[in-house]
């Protein structure tokens, strides 16, 4: 099933709920919410309010109990595990907190990782992620391991792992949280530099407003409800924000 | 190709508990080759010949064998007494005698088996060496060694290693005190030892020379007869070109009048090996049906542990390759892909290593069982090892491989939040 729409991210009527023993705990209730191409959307709120597993399920990590995910064109909560994983390869860059680089591997190797899944040739993946590592500015740094990278020399890798297969949509969830105030800069620079420059749609879930502020527009979470829609400043050259919110 | 990088590299990750489990894997898989071996060998030993029959006729109520020396003669013909009766490609006869070098000693350093025979049929009845081929060197120290036993009728053949346990070499002379046959003592010169095998702890002696003593002491005044002086000859062999000659023959000894007291029978080597076997057969029981399931069990095990212990740190790790786009199937096969490729290393380097120790540093592996007192590791030993390594593998690193590839990401990533 497809549909058209100018939006990279549709949620409809999004249950998300667990069972411990015989008590249902909601975590999501009947969320909506529409995030256009393009846009750098951050999600707030405090802890056990649902943010990563909104995130998880826009990635197509997890499944909601009731409710639609829409990512451009494809209902993701429709996929088998085996067609989200292909799925994922080709749509969605991920950015963890913890960097999460596999420590056997140099910076150019984990950065080539998401590329042995598509059918590249050697040459083709090394001028990816080449350009990758350039974009983040590590290029001098591609041989490293990540235990002898800085945190926010990691996080850059992370960030070049996640753009290397050239993704529509980007996740990021806490990318700063594990970094002193200076690597946080830099990384919100470069995220936001991207975002412009890529014209990726960018999801940030994160606990500081300062992080926050870098984005098209916040939501909040709280009890699994989007409780507001905060409209940023737009830079110059972002566009305009066009997504909504529905409660 | 380009995830079997990435299994290289995860195998360097801890490469101390990857040695740990590879030296793990290599011991077990030494157990499984040297059990297997054996258990191989004495399988060849009694699997049934179609071709190049080797018969036994033997005592038929009696272990040790003794017959008279008397029928020699017409078992070495397979009691053919008609035209049209078959008779045996080729034939020997053995005459077992035991001694020592000292008179009033016997133990390792003194010992002597000796089978008397007729010294041409070493290259053509006994076993293995009348596969020798005709150029090597074996075999041509081995005819040198038998010209001179038909010269010289006080020739001893005799094995290596009984030969170094007795302290003696090529050309020196010994005399040998009857244990078997007290009063018939013997004076040898070696001037041959058999190839490195199953001979090992033999000796061989002209009949002749062994039928003149025995002759000799009869007349000794005041001899009381011996049973070993009466009944001599322990086994005869004869070589059939194939099953119906064997069948036939062995139906004309039976038929024959002149085997009756005592009375003889006639089986195929393979089979008289099975039946002196069968002395062993709780310990080859339990070397098949206890050893070694025990041993690839383990080894199961072992594998099982260290890659579950893997598995389990590297969770977190298999949740970012699936958030990646790893499926499912691509993390199975990268855990498997470890363990298979630890386990065929290991197996591989196990088997090679045993074959050269065991075979070129050891000179074969030592458990007397009846006549084979040595073992040694075939060639295609290292195919055993190196399919027992990758199937033990496998199977151990199912279970943890399984759980790998069903890691839940949302439930690994799932932080407050």
């Amino acid at each position: 099933m497809t549909i058209a729409n100018d939006f990279c991210v549709q949620l409809r009527g999004i249950h998300k709920y667990f069972f411990r023993g015989s008590e249902r705990l909601d975590i999501l209730n009947g969320l909506n919410l529409e995030a256009p191409e393009g846009e750098f959307l951050a999600l707030m709120g405090p802890s056990g309010s649902g943010k990563t597993t909104l995130l998880n399920l826009i990635a197509g990590l997890d499944k909601p109990s009731e409710g639609e995910v829409w990512v451009r064109d494809q209902c993701i909560s429709a996929m088998s595990e085996s067609q989200l994983a292909r799925w994922r390869t080709r749509n969605i860059g991920f950015v963890f907190q913890f960097y999460h680089l596999l420590p056997v591997l140099t910076a150019y190797e984990n950065v080539e990782l998401p590329l042995l899944l598509l059918p590249l040739s050697a040459a083709q993946r090394r001028q990816q992620v080449e350009t990758a590592l350039e974009l983040v500015g590590l290029q001098d740094r591609m041989d490293h391991r990540p235990g002898q990278l800085s945190g926010g020399q990691q996080q850059r890798v992370g960030i070049a792992r996640a753009l290397v297969t050239d993704p529509a949509l980007i996740l990021a969830d806490e990318p700063t949280g594990d970094l002193d105030a200076r690597s946080a800069e830099e990384i919100l620079d470069l995220m936001a530099e991207l975002q412009r420059s890529l014209q990726k749609t960018i999801i940030l879930v994160t606990h500081d407003p300062r992080a926050a502020a870098r984005a098209d527009r916040i939501l909040h979470l709280d009890k699994g409800r989007l409780v507001d829609s905060l409209p940023v400043e737009p830079t110059p050259v972002r566009r305009s924000p066009r997504g909504s919110t529905r409660e | 190709m380009k995830l079997f990088l990435l299994v290289l590299k995860n195998i360097r990750r801890n490469l101390l508990r990857s040695v740990l489990t590879g030296l793990g894997t290599m011991v077990l898989v030494v157990v499984v080759i040297m059990v297997w071996s054996i258990l191989w060998f004495l399988d060849e030993q009694t699997k049934e010949k179609t071709s190049n029959i080797k018969a036994i006729v033997t005592e038929r109520w009696q272990m040790p064998s003794r017959m008279p020396l008397s029928y020699a003669p017409e078992l070495r013909a397979g009691a053919a007494r008609k035209p049209e009766h078959v008779r045996p490609l080729d034939s020997m006869t053995w005459q077992f005698y035991v001694g020592s070098t000292e008179p009033n000693r016997f133990g390792r350093e003194t010992a002597l088996f000796i089978v008397g025979t007729q010294p041409e049929k070493v290259l053509t009845m006994f076993d293995d060496l009348d596969t020798l081929p005709p150029d090597s060197p074996d075999r041509q120290r081995l005819e040198k060694a038998i010209q001179a036993m038909k010269t010289n009728r006080q020739a001893l053949l005799i094995g290596r290693e009984r030969m170094e346990a007795i302290n003696k070499r090529v050309g020196e002379r010994l005399k040998v005190y009857g244990m078997s046959l007290r009063g018939v003592d013997l004076e040898f010169e070696i001037v041959g030892v058999f190839p490195e095998g199953r001979w090992n702890n033999l000796a061989v002696m002209d009949w002749e020379y062994y039928n003149a003593a025995i002759d000799a002491y009869k007349r000794r005044p005041g001899v009381r007869p011996h049973p070993m002086t009466e009944r001599s000859l322990s086994i005869v062999w004869l070589k059939t070109p194939d099953t119906r000659s064997f069948t036939a023959v062995a139906s004309q000894i039976a038929a024959s009048p002149s085997f009756t007291n005592p009375q003889v029978k006639t089986e195929t080597l393979a089979s008289g090996t099975a039946a002196f076997l069968e002395a062993f057969r709780d310990l080859i029981w339990g070397m098949r049906y206890f050893l070694m399931p025990a041993a690839v069990v383990t080894l199961c095990l072992v594998i099982a542990n260290a890659i579950s212990l893997s598995v389990r740190e590297r969770r977190k790790e298999f949740a970012v390759l699936k958030v990646l786009g790893f499926r499912p199937a691509h993390i199975l096969g990268l855990v498997l892909g470890e363990a298979i490729l630890l386990g065929v290393v290991s197996g591989l380097l196990s088997a090679a290593g045993v074959f050269v120790l065991i075979n070129v540093v050891f000179g074969g592996l030592k458990f007397p069982i009846g006549f084979f007192g040595t073992f040694y590791i075939p060639v295609r030993a290292i195919w055993w090892g190196l399919g027992v390594g990758a199937a033990t593998a496998l199977i151990g690193s199912l279970a943890p491989a399984w759980i790998a590839c069903r890691v839940r990401v949302a439930e690994i990533f799932a932080r407050v939040g």
